[in-house]
């Protein structure tokens, strides 16, 4: 394997990682799989290529633009749409899911129709000369991804468990009504749990898009690879979206180069296959706590 | 072991741990021909857990289960087709259905026992309306529990009402031994009146009841033998005259109340279904 | 006339009046023709959808792939074999329900997010499975100069193929709306929403969940099979993956107490996506946007609403009314 193929598995597997941690926060907090994560990362990653390509925005205006589209897209999401379903309908899990598409499908038709339905590049965050690694070479890109990674992930976990909130954001996803009857601030801490998941799926956003390019339609392919990379992952501590978005990164990099152009699909789609009938629970779970 | 021969219903050793809560351990139960057995205990004994493992609901750590003599094991609806009828704690009913189609639920395994009996179902429910001997016994059951107006909706009941519609469509499933989990709780006296004539009924027929309260009055007008369950475990067996008199009673009812109460908040807490609040408030009032 | 009204369900004659009517109106204008093809493709689509999504409470998104299922068997069935087309409808349809009930199955004990994400996983990949083998699907061209499809020995040209077509998505409107009212929507819809107490009775829950998926499934190819025969053309972006939210959103627009709510949802769609010049791009946003008012405020759909309606005008004589929503 060529370091170069070991770069791109780095750099996608950032990407898929961030999105599963994005998952796992709302998991945590609000005990929904939030399939409209892909497009808060969508987006992100459009409103700045948008801004700069065709208002001429300066680079960090534009990206900051873009992370707070994604914010608010989680915010609303969470207070307009799901609160209300859940408040009429209980905990019933259909009505949430279909609620939830129903949002993954306007954000991504509201995004065609206000950015246009085009492909937009990537905006270089920050430009600086490649890094060498030996025979490989880190773009700026890649370098700005990776290090974004790290220090979300390491970010995450210390406000896990440092924080007060952090630390009840578990206990509220596990069982909202004991949370509520303890006295934790369950819809602060669920609102928290959104904002985070909309800031990270919009960081991934714009910092991968230089890879593919992004187009409205990006976000539920993006939805599936971080929900498969949490799934990978396990939900069993903050670290294991890591594992997971590295794992999947490999099948997606690796299986073109040794089958051919169209196995990624495959490949993934045996992946999913294979998790779910055989290990749904994930690489690393959690202990049974009494 | 003697039982195992006779009993219609036997349970041996059952075992069933959440995280470290033991909340059934080594309980083993016989239901004989035409027989009512009381299971009670406080809440919290681990008596809903020992249904949903006959009953397949939950799967036990082990153990073993025979009903004539066969063992049974997997998932609920093959329990349910190979003769075991339960009910739920929490009235379980289909929102969409009338009482009557509710009821009708019950008589539905004899024709959708596996796939091909599903598609069959499907393709000749295009055709005709419902089988005409599955109409004529779930009138017959309505009629025997006096169960008026069939065609009410499950939001126009009560929770007596539920209950009761629970018990019939147990009853439609004809089953050798039937599982009542709290059929009581939110009873009127009408609703009352309609469990106990099922009672009647299935032991009538020579089949077996589990009948499940933890009002000790009731169960014990009701049964011939009571099972007397705490912290997951079997404290006494035996007719309930000498069950209610017996220290095992006492030690379980107005023992050391406290360390106990501590116990059962933890077993609580480990179950997955249980509102732990409901619980403790109950076994404060106690 | 009221005991009139109730004894009998006029559905199937409302309906079909309904049917005729837009005949009167596609008249022999190839435009209306062609959206008429569309609305039938789209109404069977969203008539499978119906079975295992909203009376058994069970959302397979590989919806998309049924169709091409239907519509590439019917393709390959006319350009490749001397089989008689209609046999291409059997087997989309025999493949689709494979497929359904295969992909349910691996997912069989998962909370039903896994359910989407494999169903939404294998769509991707069929299609990019079609652009890349050209020798067996045509690859990214597809395959067109499909045949006109032969019925009783009369050839079916566009005009003909019309009235055949309201008759199918008709006469399968009411079987599926039978079908709801039948012992088995009534053991899906209680599945639906108390699992346990139908495994209690009896019956397996995972095994009726796979029954309505293959069947909804076998449906929907219907739907892709009449598109081809009726355009004679298919290829990978025919049927496109944004189309399964829209079969999504159907029976929830148009009311889900009946199936009669799928079809009105597809004429909708239609309406919005197609037939709407004005609004352009935007008509599938102003449809999405409609769909996400009813879900969270009127969730009884179009016809739900109608049939309160219905109701106050001609009230059941002894009983309550029965207004509960699906």
């Amino acid at each position: 394997m060529s370091p170069q193929l070991f770069l791109s598995i780095i750099e996608v597997g950032c990407f898929f990682s961030l999105l599963a941690l994005s998952f796992l926060l709302v998991l945590d907090g609000a005990a929904v799989f939030n399939f409209a994560i892909g497009p808060y990362a969508m987006a992100a990653g459009l409103a700045t290529s948008w801004l700069v390509t065709r208002l001429g925005y300066p680079v960090l205006a534009a990206a900051l633009a873009g992370l707070a589209i994604a914010v608010v897209l989680a915010a609303v999401t969470d207070v307009a749409v799901i609160r209300p379903i859940e408040a009429r309908l209980g905990g019933a899990e259909l009505p949430a899911l279909v609620a939830v598409a129903a949002t993954l499908f306007l954000i991504e038709q509201a995004a065609g129709t206000i950015f246009g339905r085009g492909d937009f590049p990537g905006q270089p965050l920050l430009g600086f000369e490649p890094i060498a690694l030996g025979s490989a070479a880190m773009s700026a890109p890649q370098v700005t991804l990776l290090v974004a990674t790290v220090a979300v992930f390491a970010l995450v976990a210390w406000w896990l468990r440092a924080s007060r909130t952090g630390r009840m954001l578990r206990a509220v996803g596990d069982n909202k009504h004991a949370a509520q009857l303890l006295g934790l601030p369950v819809s602060r801490i669920r609102g928290i749990a959104f904002i985070l998941s909309g800031l990270i799926a919009g960081l991934a956003g714009l910092l991968f898009a230089h890879k593919s390019g992004v187009s409205f339609t990006s976000g539920l392919q993006w939805t599936l690879w971080g929900f498969l990379a949490l799934v990978i992952g396990g939900t069993g501590s903050v670290w294991a979206p890591l594992i997971g978005g590295m794992l999947l990164a490999a099948v997606q990099i690796l299986s073109p180069y040794y089958f051919g152009s169209a196995a990624a699909d495959y490949a993934i789609l045996l992946v999913a296959l294979l998790f779910f009938a055989l290990r749904p629970s994930g690489l690393i779970t959690r202990k049974v706590r009494t | 072991m003697a039982h195992e021969s006779t009993a219609l219903l036997s349970a041996a050793d059952l075992n069933k741990s959440y995280g470290g809560v033991r909340a059934v351990r080594e309980v083993s139960l016989d239901v004989g021909p035409g027989e009512v057995v009381g299971l009670i205990g406080p809440n919290g004994a681990g008596k809903t857990t020992l249904v949903d493992l006959l009953s397949g609901t939950q799967s036990a750590d082990s153990g073993r289960i025979t009903l004539r003599g066969r063992v049974i094991s997997g998932a609920p609806s093959r329990r349910a087709r190979a003769g075991l009828a339960r009910t739920f704690q929490y009235p379980q009913l289909a929102p969409d259905l009338t009482v009557w189609e509710n009821i009708l639920l019950g008589r539905l395994h004899r024709r959708m026992g596996s796939a091909w009996g599903i598609m069959r179902t499907a393709v000749r429910s295009l055709l005709r309306p419902v089988h005409r001997d599955d109409a004529d016994e779930v009138d017959r059951i309505c009629a025997a529990l006096h169960i008026s107006e069939p065609q009410r909706l499950w939001s126009d009941l009560t929770l007596g009402e539920q209950r009761l519609i629970e018990v019939a469509r147990a009853l439609a499933q004809e089953p050798d031994v039937l599982l009542l989990d709290e059929p009581f709780a939110g009873s009127d006296a009408e609703g009352e009146a309609g469990i106990r004539r099922a009672v009647a009924t299935v032991s009538g027929r020579g089949h077996g009841v589990v009948l499940v309260d933890h009002n000790v009055d009731i169960v014990a007008s009701l049964v011939e033998r009571v099972v007397l369950m705490d912290q997951g475990a079997v404290a006494f067996e035996g007719p309930p005259d000498e069950c209610l008199r017996s220290p095992e009673m006492r030690q379980v009812y107005f023992g050391t109340a406290t360390a106990q109460a501590q116990q059962q908040d933890a077993a609580d807490s480990a179950r997955p279904e249980a509102s732990a609040t409901d619980r403790v408030q109950e076994e404060g009032d106690r | 006339m009221r005991k009139l009204l109730n004894r009998y369900d006029l559905s199937p004659v409302l309906t079909l009046a309904a049917g005729l009517a837009l005949l009167a109106w596609v008249g022999d204008n190839p435009f209306n023709q062609d959206l008429f093809a569309l609305a039938a493709t789209y109404s069977l689509l969203a008539l499978g959808m119906y079975i295992p999504f909203v009376l058994a409470g069970s959302l397979s998104m590989a919806y998309t792939a049924y169709l091409a299922f239907g519509g590439y068997a019917v393709a390959l069935v006319a350009t490749r074999t001397d089989w008689p087309m209609v046999a291409g409808y059997f087997i989309g349809a025999a493949a689709s329900a494979v497929l359904a009930v295969v992909l349910g199955f691996a997912t069989r004990r998962l909370s039903s997010f896994f359910l989407v994400a494999v169903t939404l996983l294998f769509a991707i990949a069929f299609e990019g499975w079609l652009t890349s083998t050209p020798e067996f699907s045509g690859g990214a061209a597809g395959i067109g100069g499909v045949p006109r499809m032969e019925l009783f020995g009369v050839e079916m040209t566009r005009e003909l193929f019309i009235p055949v077509l309201l008759v199918l998505v008709w006469g399968i409107g009411v079987l599926v709306d039978r079908l709801r009212k039948g012992v088995f929507g009534m053991v899906l819809r209680a599945s639906r929403d108390v699992p346990v107490a139908v495994e209690a009775s009896g019956v397996a829950v995972p095994t009726l969940r796979l029954v309505a998926l293959g069947t909804g499934a076998a449906v929907a190819s219907l739907g892709g099979s009449v598109f081809v025969t009726f355009n004679q053309a298919i290829n990978p972006e025919t049927f496109i993956l944004h189309v399964v939210f829209l079969a999504l959103f159907m029976p929830l627009l148009g009311g889900q107490s009946t199936a009669w709510g799928a079809i009105l949802g597809a004429l909708i769609v239609v309406q919005f996506t197609f037939n709407l010049g004005s609004v352009g791009d935007s008509g599938t946003l102003l449809f999405t946007i409609a769909v996400l008012v009813v879900l969270l405020i009127a969730p009884r759909g179009i016809l739900g609403y109608l049939g309160i309606l219905w109701r106050r005008l001609v009230p059941l004589e002894s009983e309550k009314e029965r207004t509960h929503g699906a």
